[in-house]
């Protein structure tokens, strides 16, 4: 039974080209109102499954959902409901912006209204004079910006962004972010996929991470940073000896006269008693990342 | 239907002006056969033109030979000269093989991303052909009407309306048989490239078929296999009427075709 409530159901999802498995019995659900980070390598399954959402592949076996209706059998429906940006945009580059921009709201089926548009055009600093240019008269950038604005400009419920960052200038990247929290803000819902982390951490409530076809790693983005080790640097005001046995989940990395170096895993609770008879001069805490846990499923599950 | 409507219009915009200069230089080949039909009327030279032709080749044309070295033999040859046919073949093929090539690029992905149903992507194809078949044949028919109107003397011995037409209804099916067919091919195909060759290899190849079949007697019990056995321009300038067997034939390959495609597309991975 397919969830009317989830943005996105997927269930036992399977997808293989020949004796190649891109998908293994998939399964997740996305909220609505959620921004979800869908990572993975390189030919994890991130872009079959996504292909599989929009009914442009079809699935060896198991089920997916946007807004309860099933992508293969009533996929016009789930399809109204998305916005979407491809990593690889096909446009002809004898059209002009603006051509390509009307094609897509007539073949979208649904009213674009001029000010969200003009609005979205601005946000990307795309003048009229750019929009009447052919395409192939376009950077890489900004066909980034226009698939953009397609995938933004019906204002659809789900969007589904597959790296939409990539090849954005700074400036434009903060733009986008900040198009994605108005849209968080209006309860849309969004499902991307990105190779870049920081953004990752920056813009989304949970992740999956995928690894040969399988979640590896499913967990919202604090979740997913208490996973990661913290790394602490003791400097203490004389040479200090190493104790023989360290509280669990300690490990050296470094020790120097003066200084150690520590790996820490999980809560730091037990670091003040630990350093409570030592002779502490300065305590610094680097901060996890999630780069540092997602790299690490990244390795696991590419071997 | 405004999806359709946007579909086809955004087609025929891209395909525009191939479709154009391809309507014109046929338009204009069909004035120059009849400059020269009448040139060659004017210097009595059509009996010299039938001495100069081989008997073996008189065999294999039989009594339409005849019929084929007048004036009115020579205006209707813009409708099966080989070039004539060559190109309209190759228009179809370029035409039919869009949908492929919009996978391959990507474009499709997206439209098929917006709530737009798969067979609208083959019936836009259809109308597609069907739109520019009307209008090089109509622009053939044109070059014919102004070729004879401005250049052709009044006693030539002008082709009736109605066996242009016939050529043109004939030659407008084998066309749309050959899209069909494309079409299907495509929709079985990963590569503009590859829809391109398997079908342009299997044109020339029903075309020879044909040929070979007509000229050679052991020939012709294949021959029946090729779309091009129901084009009939010899019979249509011997006189006689345009057939239903021929018809009927190229529509059913065409709509059976334009129906395996409908299939095909629906079922295949959209992936580049």
């Amino acid at each position: 039974m397919l969830s009317g409530s989830a943005a996105i159901s997927i269930r036992g999802l399977t997808k293989c080209y020949g004796k190649l498995i891109a998908v293994d019995r998939l399964d997740l659900e996305v909220s609505r109102g959620e921004v979800f980070g869908f990572l993975g390598l390189n030919g994890a399954g991130k872009t079959t499954t996504i292909r599989i959402l929009l009914d442009l592949l079809r699935p060896t076996s198991g089920s997916a959902a946007v807004f309860g209706h099933d992508c293969q059998s009533d996929s016009l429906k789930a399809r109204s409901a998305v916005g979407y940006l491809p990593g690889e945009m096909g446009i002809y580059s004898d059209s002009t912006g603006h051509e390509m921009l009307s094609f897509w709201e007539r073949v979208g089926g649904r009213i674009v209204s001029s000010e969200h548009r003009r609005n979205l055009i601005e946000r990307f600093e795309l003048s009229d004079r750019d929009l009447s240019r052919k395409l192939r008269e376009y950077s890489t950038g900004m066909k980034r910006k226009l698939g953009l604005i397609q995938a933004f400009q019906a204002d659809p419920l789900l969007l589904i962004l597959d790296e939409p960052t990539e090849s954005l200038d700074p400036l434009m990247q903060e733009s986008f972010y900040e198009l994605l929290a108005d849209a968080r803000n209006r309860g849309r819902t969004v499902f991307m996929s990105s190779h870049v982390l920081p953004e990752v951490e920056r813009v989304c409530d949970r992740i999956a991470v995928l690894a040969k076809g399988k979640v590896v790693l499913l967990s919202s983005v604090e979740g997913a940073r208490k996973l990661a080790s913290r790394r602490v640097r003791v400097t203490f005001q004389q040479e200090t000896s190493v104790p023989a046995h360290l509280p669990q989940g300690y490990e050296m990395i470094d020790v120097k006269p003066r200084t150690w170096i520590l790996r820490v895993t999980g809560q730091l609770g037990s670091l003040p008693s630990f350093l409570a008879a030592l002779p502490v001069a300065d305590l610094a805490v680097e901060e996890a990342r999630l780069e540092d846990v997602l790299v690490k499923y990244y390795r696991d599950g590419a071997e | 239907m405004t999806v359709l409507f946007a579909l086809v219009a955004q087609s025929l915009r891209r395909v525009r002006k191939f479709l154009l200069a391809a309507g014109v230089l046929l338009a204009g080949f069909q004035v120059v056969l009849i400059l020269q039909a009448n040139s060659i009327q004017a210097s009595s030279s059509f009996a010299q033109m039938g001495n100069l032709v081989p008997s073996f080749a008189r065999e294999v044309l039989g009594p339409s030979f005849v019929a084929f070295l007048t004036f009115k033999g020579i205006v209707c040859l813009g409708y099966f000269h080989p070039v004539v046919m060559g190109a309209l073949i190759s228009v179809s093929l370029t035409l039919a093989t869009i949908p492929v090539m919009e996978i391959e690029t990507g474009f499709i992905d997206l439209v098929l991303a917006r709530p737009v149903a798969r067979h609208w992507i083959v019936t836009r194809s259809i109308l597609v052909a069907l739109i520019s078949t009307v209008y090089l044949l109509a622009m053939m028919a044109i070059g014919t009407w102004i070729g004879l109107n401005y250049y052709a003397a009044k006693d030539a011995g002008w082709p009736s309306a109605g066996l242009i037409g016939s050529l043109a209804v004939n030659l407008g099916l084998l066309m749309l048989c050959w899209s069909a067919i494309t079409l299907a091919i495509g929709c079985a195909c990963r590569r503009r490239g590859s829809a391109g060759a398997i079908s342009g290899l299997l044109a020339l190849a029903a075309y020879l078929t044909d040929y070979i079949g007509r000229a050679w007697k052991p020939a012709e019990s294949v021959a029946w296999l090729s779309p091009f056995r129901y084009y009939t321009p010899f019979e249509l300038v011997m006189g006689s009427a345009l057939s239903a067997k021929s018809l009927y034939v190229l529509g059913g390959i065409a709509v059976g075709a334009f129906a395996l495609a409908y299939l095909l597309y629906s079922r295949r991975d959209i992936s580049h």
